[in-house]
């Protein structure tokens, strides 16, 4: 039985690789990818009367998707995902720091705490946020009760609202990754630097941040990612100038029921994401 | 010593993670009772409705619930099988209908099917009487008495820039297209690009005014005082005004349309007997009054009116008066090609 | 040590901003109000209505079984696949498999819930309560696999398993008293964000939930229209007050065992 096991670590045969890839290989295959070429071949057909399928080839949905009409909610979602990805990495890092370097025996409480938030609905969450900074809510009241304001502000519906959400939402998932790879950063090169006469800063930006370049990349995905993808906050927390590709999305999956267009939408974003994905690892392997 | 105990422990998780889910349904596979499965949304129903049929059948109602009727209908459309009955709004009953999903309900099986008003009886969008009226209800608008100097009386208000951020609309095709089509008095049995052109116009214009298109989460904007002027539909304004006793409802001096739920018994379903006897449950007076009480909409079971609530029965924003009955129709049953162009109008108006 | 306090201060802040909500919600737990957006006065009702809604309790039992097998299954299978990735000799097809396994990600959450249902439906698969879970695996796998990756590539890096296997230690020994131990921080920390990324999910669940299953964010969603009421309020600040509990029990048990319970 180990003897097995410890063939099955060692690698040195390519069935020992191919069988500990494989349960994850069968579950991306019949979970992703089966119906991921499902939305392609969806993306091809034609939309029926009231909705239904005609499994006639066509090339007209990917026609109507590079309509210019589309380019500004491209755009616009570039830039809340763009954003939010650059906040929560501005936020998160001096947390990640933290945790890996000073936190000490409060590290683990830190970590936890980090992620209890998360444990009830997001709606709840939003329920909270919409009652501190509603048009009556708490932070308005405060504002108004000591004279910084006359008329309240409306936080809600806004970018501001739109990015609060995200950032609020994704902000663990960059840090984490961010933490791990701090944990790696060799203590001993930053105790080298300053032997030699390192600053604080020079220590921290010759060593500890490009020693953590793996981390800040992938917490960047890690958030980047699926605020493209993400509908329910610009649909909970956004005005309609909103509108975000993954609204545009899921509303041709159920408003417009125009099912082909949807996956034709899909697979483009698909196609752009793994081939950026791709490019990126390409690169990794490179360093 | 402790890195092996928790090896262990996480081993014996891992062995034990793919199985628990087999376990738990095992569990659940109590199906050799009887069941009716009822997809519908949260709250729609009276409070003891389903305690009530199961004292009195033995059948157990499952009642599931959806957020949002184009989710419900996406599912089903892909594929979701096992639901016995659902709740569906009259325009997506022709969708339901060309995809084959409704198993339509036998002529006279119900017994109680003469409960129902005259005119709910083989309504325009469902002739053949495939499904059975559940509630309805109409479109209006919706304001804050104390936040707005005079109420709104007609649907321009919503396109006055004096509200502007104050408003919003309901996410629905439906809705913002029928309003758009009676200011502009175009007919809604139009096919003119032209005509959708206009429509198209009118609501971007709206647009910049627009605090949220929302079919839900508005209500609570609504409660909040975030917005003070929303198109809505009238119970769920009567449910929301109980937290904010500020909220009133009017139906716009344009005149409006009503709408009507529906109780659809889904293709394949399992239980169809019990899914016909608790239709006709739903269908007594008793029940249908202590349905309307709660969700404060009005039930288009006649012999249901004289048990109803009389606070509601007397208030014309619920029931409307007779007069006003008269001018509210259903909206225009669309053919594919027109439900098309009203889909295609709407996305536009998303995006732009 | 002024830079410390700074840091510090900002880390306070920074937790601040993320229990705001938390505390909001706790409060708001007592509210008098049915729709839960204006305070209307103090009231223990909800808790009560809570402890009586075998519903609403059956929601969360449900969600949290979902969750937790969720983020086993991710973990297991983010262990094997990470293991084969970092240790084993470079196999082809490595660049796309890594790439696959970021998909989920990228995937539209609708897309993926009617592409999913469309194709297990077809496939003749029953949608049951195991099919949700393995659906909720795939979505929490890009966080389990990225969190263990980086950390079996750096234990890699120090050859500490090289230095057991040295000293006469089979693969598995080397793998289960080196490598297995100083991975688990990461298991147990890519298992927590799969854990949240399932208990969080609404699409996916709403279109593979069997009958009969109805998550807390499927109740939730679904009460948005006639209101949500504060016993939800209720209802997270009973789980966020266990789970407070369970961590501060295991970190006084492991403060007393001299060894931490995450890192």
């Amino acid at each position: 039985m180990t003897k097995a096991l410890s063939w099955l670590l060692a690698g040195r045969r390519e069935a020992a690789t191919h069988l500990l890839l494989a349960p994850a290989a069968l579950w991306l295959l019949f979970m992703l990818v089966i119906p991921a070429l499902g939305m392609v071949a969806l993306s091809f057909a034609t939309n029926g009367p009231y909705g239904v399928i005609q499994w006639t080839f066509t090339l007209e949905n990917y026609q109507r998707a590079f309509h210019p009409k589309y380019l500004p909610v491209l755009l616009r979602t570039l830039g809340f995902a763009g954003s939010a990805t650059a906040i929560c990495l501005l936020l998160g890092y001096p947390l990640a720091y933290y945790l890996s370097f000073r936190a000490g025996k409060w590290r683990n409480a830190l970590l936890v705490g980090l992620m209890i938030p998360f444990w009830s609905s997001c709606l709840v969450a939003f329920y909270s946020w919409m009652i501190v900074l509603g048009k009556e809510g708490m932070l308005n009241n405060v504002l108004i009760h000591f004279g910084f304001l006359s008329q309240p502000i409306g936080f809600l519906y806004s970018p501001f609202a739109i990015l609060l959400g995200l950032v609020y939402f994704y902000l663990p998932f960059t840090v984490l990754p961010l933490y791990a790879s701090l944990e790696k950063v060799p203590r001993s090169y930053i105790e080298a630097a300053y032997d030699l006469g390192a600053s604080r800063w020079t220590a921290f930006f010759k060593v500890t941040l490009p020693l953590s370049m793996p981390g800040v990349i992938a917490g960047c995905l890690l958030t980047f990612i699926p605020c493209l993808g993400d509908f329910l906050t610009a649909e909970i927390l956004g005005g309609p100038r909103y509108y975000l590709l993954g609204n545009l999305i899921s509303n041709q999956f159920l408003m417009a029921q125009d099912w082909p267009f949807g996956a034709a939408l899909t697979s483009l974003l698909l196609v752009g994401l793994v081939a950026g994905l791709w490019t990126y690892q390409r690169w990794e392997e490179s360093l | 010593m402790s890195d092996r105990l928790s090896r262990r422990g996480f081993l014996k998780a891992a062995v034990l993670a793919p199985l628990l889910p087999a376990f738990l349904a095992a569990c659940r596979r109590a199906d050799n009772a009887k069941v009716v499965n009822f997809f519908n949304w949260s709250n729609y129903i009276g409070k003891d409705t389903l305690a009530d049929f199961k004292k009195k059948t033995g059948v157990e109602v499952r009642y599931d619930l959806f957020a949002d009727e184009e989710e419900m209908f996406a599912k089903i459309r892909a594929g979701a099988r096992g639901y016995d009955l659902i709740v569906v709004g009259d325009y997506l009953i022709p969708r339901f209908q060309s995809l084959n999903l409704i198993d339509p309900v036998p002529s006279g099986a119900l017994k109680n099917m003469g409960n129902l008003y005259a005119r709910y009886r083989r309504p325009s969008y469902d002739p053949a009487e495939t499904t059975v009226p559940y509630l309805w209800g109409t479109t209006g608008i919706a304001y804050n008495k104390k936040k707005l100097k005079s109420p709104p009386t007609s649907w321009w208000d919503l396109w006055d820039p004096k509200y502007k951020d104050r408003v919003s609309m309901l996410d629905n095709v439906r809705d913002c297209i029928s309003v758009a089509m009676q200011l502009l008095k175009i007919p809604q049995t139009t096919r003119d690009p032209q005509d959708f052109q206009k429509i198209r116009e009118l609501l971007v214009k709206q647009k910049p005014l627009v605090k949220q298109y929302s079919s839900s989460s508005y209500l609570n904007s609504l409660v909040a005082g975030e917005i003070d002027l929303a198109m809505t539909w009238s119970g769920d304004l009567f449910q929301a005004a109980r937290d904010n006793p500020d909220l009133d409802y009017v139906l716009p001096k344009e005149g409006t349309y009503m709408w009507v739920d529906c109780l659809a018994m889904l293709r394949g379903s399992r239980h169809r007997e019990d899914t016909l006897r608790l239709i006709d449950f739903l269908l007594e007076p008793e029940v249908g009054a202590s349905i309307a009480n709660f969700v404060r909409y009005p039930s288009p079971n006649e012999k249901a009116y004289p048990l109803v609530d009389a606070s509601l029965r007397k208030d014309p924003r619920v029931y409307p008066t007779p007069a006003v009955l008269k001018t509210l129709s259903l909206h225009h049953t669309l053919d594919s090609e027109q439900s098309e162009l009203w889909n295609q109008t709407w996305a536009d108006v998303k995006v732009a | 040590m002024k830079k410390g306090k700074v840091l510090s201060g900002y880390i306070a802040a920074l937790y601040g901003f993320l229990y705001i909500p938390l505390i909001v919600m706790f409060v708001f737990s007592f509210n008098d109000a049915r729709r839960n957006v204006v305070w209307r006065g103090f009231t223990l009702k909800w808790y009560r209505v809570l402890f009586n809604d075998a519903e609403l309790m059956g929601a969360m039992l449900s969600s949290l079984e979902l969750a937790a097998a969720a983020a086993l299954l991710s973990a297991g299978l983010g262990l094997l696949a990470s293991y084969a990735m970092v240790r084993h000799k470079p196999f082809t097809g490595r660049r796309g498999y890594a790439a696959l396994l970021n998909v989920p990600l990228m995937m539209p959450e609708v897309a993926l819930g009617v592409g999913l249902l469309s194709f297990l439906v077809r496939a003749g698969f029953e949608l049951d309560f195991g099919a949700l879970a393995c659906a909720h695996a795939l979505i929490c796998l890009p966080y389990t696999v990225a969190a263990i990756k980086a950390r079996l590539k750096s234990i890699g890096d120090a050859n500490l398993e090289d230095a057991a296997m040295d000293l006469g230690a089979t693969e598995w020994q080397a793998f289960c008293k080196v490598t297995f131990p100083l991975a688990m921080p990461a298991i147990v920390s890519g298992s927590l964000l799969a854990f949240t990324v399932s208990f969080e999910d609404f699409v996916t669940s709403f279109f593979l939930a069997p009958i009969g299953v109805v998550t807390m964010p499927i109740k939730i969603y679904s009460m948005m229209k006639f209101g949500v009421t504060p016993e939800i309020n209720a209802l997270s600040v009973c789980l966020l007050g266990a789970t407070l509990l369970l961590v501060g029990l295991n970190a006084w048990l492991a403060s007393r065992a001299g060894d931490s319970p995450l890192a």
